[in-house]
């Protein structure tokens, strides 16, 4: 059914494992996000990334898909590493892959017909015909084909998200990497979501990764999670797992506690002394 | 001490944003080609850029050439040279304020739309997700805007030249009475093909790299926030506006051979 | 996005006016002349002095541009300006003694060559040289010259300036 062979992984690595991060250390002028962290994302499975704002899971797609690179470390993408790739090969890559960011990034001239077709256009020269097919059956799969006309700003957030899905998923890449994907949608939203996250997996065995702080959610859709924090892995393992952990950093994260190994105060001076040097 | 650190440091942000200016814009210039292989984006850009732009330059056009027909007959009527009126609101318009005008102009309609457009695209990440799809941004996006830029600048500033010259004509020779054989011959005689026109022509096409180019590096280097798109934009038109005034200076004294 | 007619409708518009506004630019209020860019030929002539005249000034024969100057120079053993100017083509038949006069236009007006032609049987062709020429009207002599007249006439009544 595959009529864009993009789908098939080279099979270049046989650990199992579509992503590999090896060592990787990424700083940001100063800071430093993350340490030395090596995580893996097995093949055609939901893997969750977690953890508290700030804590690199963005930064760590970046690093999938190339917009950063590591200061040490490998990132290994079917067994290619990342940073090595000349920007010729960072395309071929990237054509495999699909990306879904946090609002959507459609492309606001275009209606949603064409901001699902646009990859199509950009990389193949399929016939109008068959490519009008191809963008129907995508929309057909998140459920929007009857709004193929409509322009991006007439969207809710929500189907705006759905239609970046069907782009994302057009060219019928190998993994699909998602940035929040369920932040600021309502409960029905984050249900439609949740469930085409799970489906592109089983059905068209589609490797995901999804970045989430929303703990429930990613709990029911993923198969392993990590909790980053600090720049390291925190708590790794199934959503079950993860769910009876002890560690401190884990329960505060899951359990959602105001206060613990992440501390409620931003660190100030003592308080007696901050107020005694405003007063008299 | 602060005070100068906080200079110094102005200075070194300065110079590096130059350098970043001039990468990115070798990288946009080495996309020429997108004018043969994605002719319709330039021609969707030239739409956007060129044809909305049309309206304030005609406008301003004629109410320029109206104006000038004015004050140069009042001037030139106590020298006598009255006639002559056809031939300096030419050269005026052809080498100065056709190019001129039109380029502040077209910074302040064309080249601020142009940065917000960009810097608002890099703001909710279209841009990035372009790059994901290994589309490159630059080539989709920039290049055929800069393009259209170029091409459009000398053809707007040849229509103000042009529709200031009528107006020019319609007081000059309609309210004020200027003899019409001899505000045309004049101008005829006088006007010459390559120092004026050309020049101008040239001029326009300078100012038109200069400031799309001002606009597309301000948009695409933006901070990514409403704050940031504003403040490229208000960059875009008074670093243009400097840049075309300063331009002008630089390339009249060269052409007039004077300096 | 508007519909793609459109677009191409009004960007051909656009594009078609503005050429359009060149053009007649070059043609109607320039002083572009399709037989300019054809074929001239060259002809020299030296000045004593050449006042204000420059590359691209007019050449006329009786009051009518008929080529333009192209080059200036200055010959180092005669110490006199070389010009050489270009004659458009369709003007074949000037004699050889045409003479040259650098003329002003108006009173304060630009400078340039004025041709009178001759008698000679013979025409100018490429790379031929006037040799009657008439430099320059430089303002200064041109006065020093009225001042003297005015002094020497007063020394017959005695009367002096």
């Amino acid at each position: 059914m595959s009529v864009l062979q993009n789908a098939a992984p080279m099979n270049r690595n046989n650990n199992g494992n579509l992503v590999d991060i090896r060592d990787v250390s990424f700083k940001y002028s100063t800071r430093t996000i993350l340490d030395n962290l090596t995580l893996s994302i097995p093949r055609g499975k939901v893997t969750a990334i977690m953890g508290g704002s700030g804590c690199g899971k963005t930064s760590l797609l970046n690093l999938i898909g190339g917009r950063l690179r590591p200061s040490q470390g490998q990132v290994l993408v079917d067994g290619l590493n990342v940073p090595d790739l000349n920007i010729k090969e960072l395309y071929e890559l990237r054509k495999r892959m699909g990306m879904l960011f946090q609002h959507g990034a459609l492309l606001t001239d275009l209606s949603v017909f064409e901001n699902v077709a646009f990859p199509i256009r950009e990389h193949t020269r399929l016939p109008e015909a068959v490519l009008r097919n191809v963008v129907l059956m995508k929309l057909q799969t998140v459920g929007l084909r009857g709004a193929r006309d409509l322009m991006p700003w007439e969207l809710s957030g929500g189907m705006a998200r759905r239609v970046a899905l069907a782009r994302a998923i057009v060219l019928e890449p190998m993994m699909i990497m998602y940035d929040e994907p369920f932040t600021g949608l309502d409960p029905i939203s984050m249900g439609v979501i949740a469930k085409l996250i799970r489906e592109l997996n089983q059905v068209l065995g589609i490797t995901s990764i999804v970045v989430s702080h929303d703990v429930a959610e990613a709990s029911l859709i993923s198969d392993y999670a990590y909790l980053l924090g600090d720049g390291r892995i925190l708590g790794q393992g199934t959503p079950t797992e993860l769910q009876q952990s002890t560690s401190p950093h884990v329960r505060q994260f899951m359990d959602g506690l105001p206060d613990g190994p992440v501390p409620y105060t931003y660190p100030a001076r003592n308080y007696l002394d901050d107020l005694l040097e405003k007063g008299a | 001490m602060k005070f100068l650190e906080n200079i110094g440091a102005g200075v070194l942000q300065s110079v590096e944003r130059l350098g970043r200016a001039a990468f990115f814009l070798s990288e946009v210039v080495g996309h020429g080609w997108v004018l043969v292989t994605r002719f319709w984006l330039v021609v969707q850009q030239l739409y956007s850029v060129g044809v909305f732009t049309l309206p304030i330059v005609l406008v301003s056009g004629l109410f320029v050439g109206m104006v000038l027909g004015l004050q140069l007959y009042n001037t030139l009527v106590k020298f006598g040279a009255a006639e002559s009126l056809g031939l300096v609101l030419a050269l005026s318009l052809l080498r100065e304020l056709g190019p001129v005008v039109t380029a502040l102009l077209f910074a302040g309609r064309a080249g601020s739309a142009l940065t917000a457009e960009i810097g608002l695209m890099k703001a909710t990440e279209q841009l990035a997700g372009m790059e994901m799809m290994a589309v490159n941004p630059v080539m989709r996006v920039i290049a055929p805007r800069f393009l259209a830029g170029v091409i459009a600048m000398p053809l707007l500033a040849a229509l103000f030249s042009a529709i200031g010259i009528f107006g020019g004509q319609m007081i000059g020779v309609g309210l004020l009475g200027v003899d019409s054989g001899a505000f045309w011959s004049q101008m005829q005689n006088g006007v010459d093909f390559h120092e004026d026109i050309m020049n101008g022509v040239i001029k326009s096409v300078v100012f038109g790299v200069v400031v799309t180019g001002i606009a597309v590096f301000e948009g695409y280097d933006a901070v990514p926030n409403s704050e940031g798109v504003a403040r490229a934009t208000n960059h875009t038109v008074v670093y243009s506006s400097l840049a075309v005034l300063g331009l002008d200076f630089i390339m009249t004294s060269l052409m007039l051979g004077e300096i | 996005m508007t519909n793609r007619k459109t677009v191409e409708m009004w960007v051909g518009v656009f594009v078609v006016i503005g050429l359009a506004a060149l053009v007649w630019l070059a043609f109607r209020v320039g002083n572009l002349t399709t037989t300019d860019v054809a074929n001239g030929y060259h002809v020299e002539a030296r000045f004593e002095n050449i006042g204000s005249l420059k590359v691209r000034s007019a050449v006329t024969l009786a009051g009518v541009r008929i080529g333009r100057v192209v080059q200036i120079n200055t010959d180092p053993d005669s110490f006199q300006a070389v010009v050489t100017m270009n004659i458009d083509g369709r003007y074949k038949n000037l004699p050889t003694d045409t003479s040259a006069s650098i003329l002003t236009a108006g009173l304060l007006g630009e400078q340039y060559i004025g041709l009178e032609p001759g008698g000679a049987e013979e025409y100018l062709k490429e790379g031929s040289r006037i040799k009657l020429t008439q430099p320059a009207m430089v303002l200064e002599k041109l006065i020093g010259r009225v001042l003297t007249m005015f002094i020497d006439k007063p020394a017959d009544n005695g009367k002096k300036k």
